[in-house]
């Protein structure tokens, strides 16, 4: 009876029970092949190998991380494809739809059509200018010949025409005139040699849409949009990273101290964790504004450079982050720090006599970073949805800077006649906080498979 | 018990008073004051500073704001409607009214609405409906209120024309339906993703397989005997909803142009204006916090397994 249990569970062992039947070529020692493949293939997977091939595993995080990754290039690389910049006024072409041709580009394509080399549309250039300014210029044509001319006088609303294998072969014509159809060239007489402070012109040979049309400003939209992606995402990476520091070094403290530091310590998070951010978070943003100013105007250092680039709404959004956000990130250091504290081989390892120090680095660090990379990445959206927010409030970014937010609110008071302005922002922040909180998810199900929900 | 509930509202307290004094230091933060403009003369300022008791040291302004508090005066506005009393402003002219009216049927709707598309997701894992609701509640979640509420102003008001693009003074019930709608999005499609998960974890508990010996049918395992013990986490929801909606409120007051709490707030930030912006701070403040406290308390009760008395982690 007993031996029949022993053999239901044990099956596999059997043969050594009967070792009375062994022959000696059992006991003869093993080859090497046979040792080779006595020993079980176990490749050892690194933790973020492991991790990542969970993570490449999940089809949603998979496209979202492909689409977050086509937002960064369309953030960071877009700019460098398209002819506008974010700042740049194009007063004859404000309020445009999307892909809406102004009149006097009209004008220019047509005689681009007609056969010109190249045209200058004075009030398409950027800026506030309309007109020419008289003084001495030189354009360098298709086939390397320089050609200068000087402008007696300054010429407004006009467009000039370059036709280098004909005469006259530089001419303009008024614009309102060309497009009533009477219109007569108006030659320019042209030298070779450029006067001493000629001003070089660039002619256009084709006009880049505006894809997402203009602002009341004649800002193109796309262009914004662009810097508004970059101005947003470095936000919210910034903030996640601000909140990592503050938050790992406080909760870590509080939860290696432990006693009465401890104690202390978190009730400070627990005070600022009941108090409701957003009212404080509006305050700050007024208060903080002028003196952040000031401090800009005054100081000049490289660091202070690159904020003052920034701007005082962004880096008073960096501060409040400073101020308040971190008690979340904090609580949960603490009850990571409290938890490992606890186990068998940080006792292990104190018992042996392994200093603090080495024991935060070895064993406290490596088991936190799972946890701290899901919360900073989890992190990154909410500080978008919050500058945008506060944007979308008036009191983040102010113009010619952009942001997500700030075009959005910028949109709002022409929503009924110009409702892609609203739209055209509002999709990319959608997408971008989206693709943003399912990567997050991923991360947080790739390093921490026990908190797939 | 009663001690515990003691504790909380001595706590909650101080809370308030925590945040009334970092509001005050703020506000007294901002450079410039309240009475300048391109004309005023440095005398006029000084005379105005004066009236208001702007001009004594600032821990003794701080000392007379608390006291005042206590006693239900909020001062007068400086600024903005000049001389009259802040608890006027804020009650007295539906602006606080306008605000919990278009709060509470958010609050109602987010409820209403997110708990039973939660159980329906929970019932129907895995299934194709399952599916439908977490894409659409991630999308909830993930899209921001003011887009969201301009999203429908374009559609329903802009375009269909259904709707007031207007809602002013909420006098029609067709001019609740959009802010109310806007404010309750994230909300009920956090309570929806709650509700789904906490399902979920009850499911898997001893009680519900016993009731399934018992031989019940599914529908009634899930919505009588699992949802009872699923509400708890949407529970303590609740605390940060009413917070959430209060921040929505300030969105959607402006979007839709309802002189509202959230929309006077801003406005009193951008004023300057001393006892305004105390005020609605510490009433907003007060909202969060009560609903925070009450929601702590009603945890407690719901939940016998917490011991009362233990410390919370």
């Amino acid at each position: 009876m007993e031996k029949k249990t022993f053999q239901l569970f044990h099956s596999d062992v059997e043969p050594l029970t009967q070792w009375q039947n062994l022959g000696e070529a059992d006991f003869a020692p093993a080859t090497e092949q046979e040792k080779v493949s006595m020993v079980e293939e176990h490749k050892s997977v690194s933790y973020w190998k492991d991790a990542w091939r969970r993570f490449r595993a999940n089809r949603v995080s998979m496209v979202s991380l492909f689409v977050f990754i086509l937002l960064l290039l369309f953030a960071f690389v877009g700019p460098s494809f398209i002819a506008y910049s974010y700042e740049e006024q194009y007063r004859e072409a404000a309020k445009l739809f999307p892909f809406e041709k102004t009149e006097a580009q009209e004008a220019a394509e047509a005689l681009l059509a007609e056969g010109a080399d190249g045209v200058l549309v004075t009030n398409l250039l950027p800026g506030s200018q309309t007109y020419l300014k008289k003084g001495n210029y030189y354009i360098t044509a298709r086939n390397g010949k320089t050609i200068a001319f000087n402008l007696p006088k300054s010429k407004e609303k006009i467009i000039l025409v370059l036709e280098s294998e004909k005469t006259p072969a530089l001419w303009y014509v008024d614009q309102k005139a060309y497009l009533s159809g009477t219109y007569e060239k108006t030659e320019i007489e042209t030298t070779d040699a450029p006067a001493e402070n000629a001003a070089e012109l660039k002619l256009t040979t084709s006009f880049f849409p505006h894809i997402f049309g203009t602002d009341s400003a004649g800002r193109d939209l796309l262009a914004r949009c662009m810097y508004g992606t970059r101005v947003s995402l470095i936000i919210g990476i910034v903030a996640a990273l601000i909140v990592l520091v503050i938050g790992s070094i406080y909760g870590a403290i509080s939860g290696l101290a432990g006693g009465a530091v401890d104690f202390v310590m978190m009730r400070i998070v627990e005070l600022i964790y009941s108090v409701p951010d957003v009212l404080i978070v509006l305050l700050l943003q007024v208060v903080l504004k002028e003196p952040l100013q000031k401090w800009f105007d005054a100081s000049q250092g490289g660091i202070v450079k690159a904020m003052s680039d920034l701007g005082v709404g962004v880096v008073s959004i960096f501060i409040t982050f400073a101020l308040l956000y971190w008690v979340g990130m904090a609580r949960i250091v603490r009850g990571q720090v409290l938890m490992l504290k606890k186990q068998e081989y940080v006792t292990a390892a104190r018992a042996l006599g392994v200093p603090g120090g080495r024991i935060v680095k070895r064993h406290l660090i490596p088991n936190c970073v799972g946890q701290l990379v899901i919360t900073t990445c989890l992190q990154i959206p909410s500080a978008i949805f919050l500058e945008s927010f506060l944007s979308f409030l008036g009191m983040g970014v102010s113009a010619p800077m952009a942001s997500l937010g700030s075009l959005c609110s910028d949109a709002l008071d022409v929503l009924q006649n110009y409702p892609y302005r609203m739209l055209c922002p509002a999709i990319i922040l959608t997408i971008l906080v989206l693709s943003l909180n399912l990567v997050g998810d991923g991360i947080r199900d790739a390093l921490d498979p026990r908190l797939k929900k | 018990m009663t001690l515990y509930v003691l504790k909380r509202i001595v706590a909650a307290f101080f809370t308030l008073v925590l945040i009334a004094t970092i509001t005050f230091f703020l506000m007294n933060a901002i450079p410039g004051s309240p009475f300048m403009t391109d004309k005023s003369t440095p005398e006029q300022i000084a005379k105005a500073n004066a009236k208001y008791g702007l001009d004594q040291p600032l821990p003794v302004q701080w000392w007379r704001y608390m006291t005042n508090y206590l006693r239900g005066d909020m001062g007068v506005s400086l600024k903005m409607q000049e001389g009259t009393e802040v608890t006027k402003i804020l009650f007295g002219q539906g602006k606080f009214e306008l605000s919990i009216r278009v709060g509470l049927w958010a609050l109602l709707l987010a409820i209403v609405l997110g708990i039973p598309l939660g159980c329906i997701a929970a019932y129907n894992r895995g299934k194709a409906v399952d599916s439908v609701l977490r894409v659409l509640t991630t999308f909830g979640v993930a899209v921001p209120s003011f887009v969201f509420a301009t999203l429908l102003l374009l559609i329903f008001a802009v375009h269909l024309k259904w709707l007031p693009v207007l809602s002013n003074s909420l006098e029609t019930p067709a001019s609740y339906v959009m802010p109310v709608l806007s404010l309750a999005l994230y909300p009920s499609c956090y309570i929806a993703k709650l509700t789904r998960t906490s399902m979920l974890d009850a499911i898997n508990q001893d009680y519900i397989r016993t009731a399934r010996a018992k031989g019940l049918k599914t529908r009634r395992i899930i919505f009588k005997h699992a949802l009872r013990n699923s509400l708890i986490p949407v529970i303590t929801y609740l605390g940060p909803l009413a917070a959430s909606i209060v921040t929505g409120g300030f969105v959607v007051e402006t979007t839709f142009s309802i002189p509202g709490l959230g929309k006077y707030f801003i406005s009193s930030i951008l004023n300057r204006d001393y006892p305004v912006i105390m005020g609605t701070t510490v009433v907003l403040a007060a909202l969060i916090v009560i609903m925070n406290l009450v929601v702590d308390i009603a945890y407690k009760i719901v939940d016998p397994r917490i011991t009362l008395t233990a410390k919370e982690d």
